[in-house]
């Protein structure tokens, strides 16, 4: 989303306008999930940390201090939540979710509509043996790849708030990460 | 042909491969976004509940700021499952101590003082509670997911930060 764009939304939030609110819901949701996804918690888990980080952006609405960046405020506080509850004792079990593959949302979007259709059905298998593939690389790429994969695309900042890692490194790592996601594509003859 | 045009016809031949490089990646991080989409959207109970947690943006309410959370800041006992979660709150001169365990919620208020409590796990109003004069309180329930203090103390109303229990 567009900076200026979210610093006008918050103000006008602030100022009690719930259609403001809800565009940045609209905007940011996608950011935030996609942290919460990154850090590889369990369906339920994700669901909660994801409450409980838009249950603080209401509350601390009036008081964040760069209304433009709130996109990294949600973001740097979506990951520290994240850490958080796969530190609390018990949630120590890392949790796969194999059956995300499988999973088909009963809220269909546009997309899922489109790949409904039936000569789509090679679309679907090319996307499903992409998101395999993506499942397959290193933690390091997975995380940074499934942040970027938030639409509208964050901003490096946004990016850097999610994983604590410098903004300078995230384009390198993002060129190595897509070359090696496309190595594996190419040895499984999927490009 | 010198050597430096020589270098120079490489470099621009690189720079053009990297170009296309580029191009491939942006196309490929495009068809992932696409990807998650479709296969990992972020669902829509879970957006309109964000919608709905404008409800719960107070100017009037302080915030008691988490100061103390023994996930992050307190060395585990080896060995040692099940223990209490503790919690510290501060706003202003007022302190809330939280317990979380399997059993429920405990905490006191400091200095002591009464005060009347919900335990929110949502923009709903939450469930009531009232501390003794010692500004102890307890519950029964232990708290999961998301989940925060609202206290009216004599000083004005006050709300603990959101935490997922």
């Amino acid at each position: 989303m567009d900076r200026a764009d979210v610093g006008a939304l918050v103000q006008s939030a602030v100022d009690g306008d719930a259609a403001a609110w809800k565009a940045l819901v609209e905007g940011l949701s996608p950011l935030v999930w996609s942290v919460v996804r990154a850090h590889r918690l369990s369906e339920a888990d994700a669901h909660e940390v994801y409450q409980t980080v838009w249950f603080r952006f209401a509350q601390h609405l009036g008081r964040i201090r760069e209304p433009d960046k709130a996109g990294s405020w949600l973001a740097s506080t979506a990951r520290h939540e994240s850490l958080k509850v796969l530190k609390s004792l018990r949630r120590l079990t890392p949790t796969d979710d194999p059956q995300l593959l499988d999973r088909v949302s009963e809220d269909r979007t546009p997309e899922q509509s489109f790949l409904d259709l039936e000569e789509a059905a090679a679309e679907t298998e090319r996307i499903r043996h992409l998101w395999q593939e993506f499942e397959e690389l290193g933690d390091r790429c997975r995380q940074l790849l499934r942040v970027l994969m938030a639409s509208p695309p964050p901003s490096y900042q946004e990016v850097s708030a999610a994983l604590g890692i410098a903004v300078g490194s995230i384009g390198p790592l993002r060129q190595r990460c897509l070359r090696r996601l496309r190595a594996r594509l190419e040895a499984r003859g999927a490009v | 042909m010198n050597d430096a045009d020589n270098n120079d016809d490489i470099n621009d031949l690189i720079n053009a491969l990297d170009g296309i490089d580029d191009v491939a990646y942006d196309l490929l991080a495009e068809e992932l976004r696409r990807a998650a989409a479709i296969l990992d959207p972020v669902p829509a109970g879970l957006r309109q509940i964000a919608v709905d947690a404008f409800a719960l943006h107070d100017l009037e309410a302080r915030i008691a700021e988490l100061t103390f959370d023994s996930v992050v800041d307190a060395i585990p006992v080896r060995g040692a499952t099940d223990v209490p979660r503790m919690l510290t709150f501060h706003a202003g001169g007022v302190t809330v101590d939280v317990e979380l365990s399997a059993q429920g919620l405990m905490g006191q208020v400091l200095p002591p003082q009464t005060a009347d409590i919900e335990v929110l796990s949502g923009p709903q109003a939450g469930s009531p509670l009232t501390t003794d004069d010692m500004g102890r309180f307890t519950h029964g329930e232990p708290p999961v997911g998301p989940f925060a203090l609202r206290l009216r103390t004599g000083g004005g109303v006050l709300v603990t930060d959101w935490l997922t229990a």
